[in-house]
């Protein structure tokens, strides 16, 4: 068992390192935006191909964030006591949604490119359209987006706020108020999410539906966050923070969950694709159809393989998850997969419905690239804002001390 | 510390032989401390006893790592192959049946019971694999002879037992050991070297067993002979429900329906059982006894038009839309080459004109060779138009100059 004496004397903030990480996080971010839109303009179809890749990528980082909010709620909600040491972590990854309404605005300005249900021609001329039409347009679309955020950004602002209070008061009130909010939270948070997904990817081929499409994106999201919840750890550790409040035993949990994600994952992708490939509905079948066509098949089967075996054999062990340097390798590994999940998700739609389109090739182009930096340095920046003039541990929490001396059985 | 642990509690007789050492201790911190120190002495049979688990025991006594993961793990591979064998054995060697156009050997129709059967396995593996090491279950454990330790054990008292069974083990260093790591009420549990029943219990106990055995082999007896013999008495009823339902019989009153009756008239246009399908030549194809040579329906544009329609939903997949057999299910199969399939017949052969309507009236209606049967899908009138579109379809392939009109003959190449 460890006392809290070895622990007092650790680093605990991220003091000089916040405006590091801050200026070159933000810088390579700005950079990417502009180098992104700069392509856009330059390229071929610039502008459609850069929508599409600034969507993949937006989705991308509001997966992560969103995990990182239901890991703050889901802790709460449980009680638990062993996670206290990286929900800090949690709540800010969480908060990040407030950045993410604000890199939604791109989204809009290409709704027309994004979401072909926005075209008045094809709305006249398709009858499916028409009969979802009360649902697929634009001004209830924008009301929807309006809701999710208000959720995300209100919950998980609320989270990292009073948290951020307990630090100084200490008063467990705080945490029986956020345990209140988990419960009708946690509700809100699963009606939000499966309707963001149905919205800004299921609905891009807006003939297909398939009602476990919410899942899908849910359990990449908690397995998103389960993953970067290691980088960011050895991130800190390797820099000399938090080097003794966070043990084998926290990667040890965190590396289960990550693990146990990854499995649900393939779980929920399989489900959805069975019930499609035995039933054999036209309806429901092209949208897998397209993902098994020409280079498209190649990156399906990379999902299986990369996300699902290999990560599966590789932490099925227990010593993979309980060092930190074997984990995080596994944890870049699982985030690089989801990323390839995400495009998988929404880039074969690039084609649809264009005339002479390569149908089967995969659009690669740099600006996935680019939209990816800029995103992410954004994102960077702004968790480092959320930590800048605080502890990286809830140093008010109650159950601070059970974390501390944590150990699986 | 007290006087008492001087001299041990269990009475010593002369049929009794040490089963262990057993020190007390008053919290879980003292008892890990002094697990240490066991360990370190090198003795390898020995346990500590707590009613709640306690962190870092393993690593005090120097336990090694169980090996129940790999148990585990490798029970769910062989639950996963077994999964995968079973399924690929009975639908596409031992039954091979196509089941929806699927190939009969197809992972992702087999990937929910290969889950299933891993999942199993991996559990079976993991709660008898647990039961194993721990070998469970025991009927006795010696441990128990000692008063104190039933008493305290699992309320509120620590304990540690070094056992005779340990290579290293001698009563008085053990002894001394456990108290010299603080160990309280220290003493030696002795247990009954043989176990013995009493000679009353034994005999009577042998009596009451052979006559419950004697008594447990009447019920199958009883069965085996009602299966072998016929009965005019009522059987046995072990469920009378299925029996004696409650229920009205003919003339009784039923308050649910307005006019009171339990039994209810017929609903207008309700046939007599047999009436209906009276019509031979309707309803089986038959004249005399033989297959009607002509439909049983007036042959009209109408009838041509819904024979086409249900062929196209009922019969093309197979025989193909115009009756040659290029049907999709029949090119699929032919590509998959999974042997148990026969193409369909062409309806253009000789064998299949010459045949009578009430002939292919009986083939939709029962099936023929390989070819399922229909009747139970398609409705008479409708089986009776289908024939009339194939008779159509058969003409439309052998026709001859004179069914085209004359006025428009000219138009021919
Ligand atoms: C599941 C595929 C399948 C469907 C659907 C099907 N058939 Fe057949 N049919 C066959 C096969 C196979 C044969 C040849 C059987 C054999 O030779 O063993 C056959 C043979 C026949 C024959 C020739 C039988 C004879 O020897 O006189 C007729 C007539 C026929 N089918 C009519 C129909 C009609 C009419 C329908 C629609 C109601 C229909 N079939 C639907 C598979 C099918």
């Amino acid at each position: 068992m460890r006392h809290p004496a070895d622990i007092s004397g650790e680093s605990r903030r991220l003091d000089a390192l916040a405006p590091k990480l801050m200026g070159m996080a933000g810088g390579v971010g700005l950079l990417g935006l502009i180098i992104s839109v700069a392509l856009a303009f330059m390229t071929e179809d610039g502008v459609r191909r850069a929508y599409h890749a600034y969507m993949v990528n937006f989705c991308y980082f509001l997966s992560i964030s969103l995990g990182g909010l239901f890991f703050t709620l889901i802790q709460h909600l449980s009680r638990a006591g062993w996670s206290v040491v990286v929900r800090r972590l949690s709540e800010a990854v969480g908060a990040n949604t407030l950045v993410m309404l604000v890199l939604f605005i791109p989204i809009l300005l290409g709704m027309h490119h994004l979401f072909p249900w926005t075209s008045a021609e094809l709305l006249q001329n398709d009858p499916v359209l028409q009969w979802k039409q009360p649902y697929l347009n634009a001004p209830f679309f924008l009301i929807r987006c309006a809701v999710y955020f208000g959720v995300w950004c209100g919950l998980s602002y609320f989270l990292l706020k009073r948290s951020l209070d307990q630090d100084a008061s200490r008063d467990p009130k705080i945490t029986l108020s956020m345990e209140r909010m988990s419960a009708p939270g946690l509700i809100a948070f699963a009606i939000t999410l499966t309707f963001a997904s149905f919205d800004f990817l299921m609905s891009r081929d807006y003939h297909w539906f398939s009602t476990i499409f919410g899942v899908y994106f849910f359990a990449g999201s908690f397995l998103s966050f389960m993953a970067i919840l290691p980088v960011i750890l050895l991130f800190l550790k390797s820099n000399g923070r938090l080097r003794h409040a966070v043990s084998a035993e926290h990667y040890h949990d965190i590396g289960k969950l990550l693990f146990a994600m990854n499995v649900f994952w393939a779980y929920i992708a399989f489900s959805q694709f069975m019930l499609i490939w035995y039933a054999n509905l036209p309806e429901e079948t092209g949208w897998y159809h397209r993902r098994i066509t020409g280079d498209w098949l190649n990156l399906s089967y990379a999902l299986l393989f990369g996300h699902f075996i290999i990560p599966f054999l590789g932490l099925i062990g227990r010593v993979s998850k309980r060092r930190l340097r074997l984990l995080t390798p596994w944890a870049v590994w699982v985030l690089a997969m989801h990323w390839l999940d995400l495009y998988w998700l929404a880039m074969p739609e690039y084609w649809l419905r264009v005339e002479g389109a390569p149908v089967g090739t995969i659009p690669f182009s740099l600006l996935d690239l680019s939209t990816f930096l800029g995103i992410g340095g954004i994102w960077v920046a702004v968790l480092a804002l959320w930590l800048r003039d605080h502890s990286l541990i809830p140093e008010g929490d109650p159950r601070l001390a059970e974390s501390l001396a944590f150990e699986n059985a | 510390m007290h006087d008492h642990t001087a001299k041990p509690q269990t009475k010593a007789e002369p049929s009794t032989r040490v089963f262990a050492v057993l020190a007390e201790f008053p919290s879980g911190d003292e008892m890990l401390e002094a697990a240490r120190k066991v360990r370190d002495a090198g003795y390898t049979k020995w346990d500590t006893h707590s009613p709640y688990p306690v962190h870092g025991i393993d690593e005090a006594m120097g336990i090694r790592r169980t090996i129940l993961p790999t148990i585990v793990f490798v029970c769910g591979l062989t639950g996963a192959l077994t999964g995968l064998a079973l399924q690929w054995w009975t639908s596409s060697v031992y039954y091979p049946v196509i089941v929806s156009g699927k190939p009969m050997f197809s992972l992702p129709a087999n990937i929910p019971i290969i889950f299933e059967l891993t999942v199993l396995f991996s559990a079976f593996g993991a709660v008898f694999g647990m039961f194993a090491l721990n070998g469970l279950p025991s009927l006795y454990h010696g441990i128990f002879n000692s008063g104190r330790f039933n008493s305290r054990m699992s309320t509120d008292r620590f304990y540690i037992s070094i056992e005779a069974a340990d290579p290293k083990f001698n009563r008085d260093s053990a002894r001394k050991l456990l108290e010299s790591i603080g160990g309280q009420s220290v003493e030696v549990v002795e247990e009954r070297a043989a176990v013995e029943f009493p000679p009353m219990l034994r005999k009577w106990g042998i009596t009451a067993l052979l006559v419950l055995g004697a008594f447990a082999l009447l019920p199958p007896l009883y069965t085996l002979r009602a299966r072998t013999r016929t009965s005019e008495v009522t059987r046995m009823q072990l469920i009378w429900d299925m029996d004696q339902q409650p229920r009205f019989r003919a003339q009784m009153k039923n308050p649910l329906f307005a006019d009171g009756r339990a039994m209810r008239p017929q609903v207008p246009g309700t046939v007599a059982r047999g009436e209906a399908f009276a019509d031979d030549h309707l309803h089986r194809g038959l004249v005399d006894g033989r297959f009607a040579a002509t439909n049983a329906l007036p042959v009209t544009e109408s009838l041509l038009q819904r024979g086409r329609k249900k062929f196209d939903i009922y019969c093309a997949q197979c025989h193909g839309l115009d009756g040659l057999g290029q049907g999709m299910i029949s090119v699929r199969a032919e590509r998959l080459q999974e042997g148990t399939w026969v193409p369909p017949l062409s309806l253009h052969d000789e064998v299949v004109r010459t045949r009578e309507d009430g002939h292919i009236f009986n083939t939709i209606t029962n099936g023929i060779r390989t070819m399922p049967p229909y009747g139970d899908q398609i409705r008479v009138e409708d089986r009776w138009a289908i024939v009339a579109y194939v008779r159509a379809l058969q003409r439309s392939q052998n026709a001859t100059l004179e069914d085209v009109p004359s006025d428009r003959r000219g138009e021919l190449p």
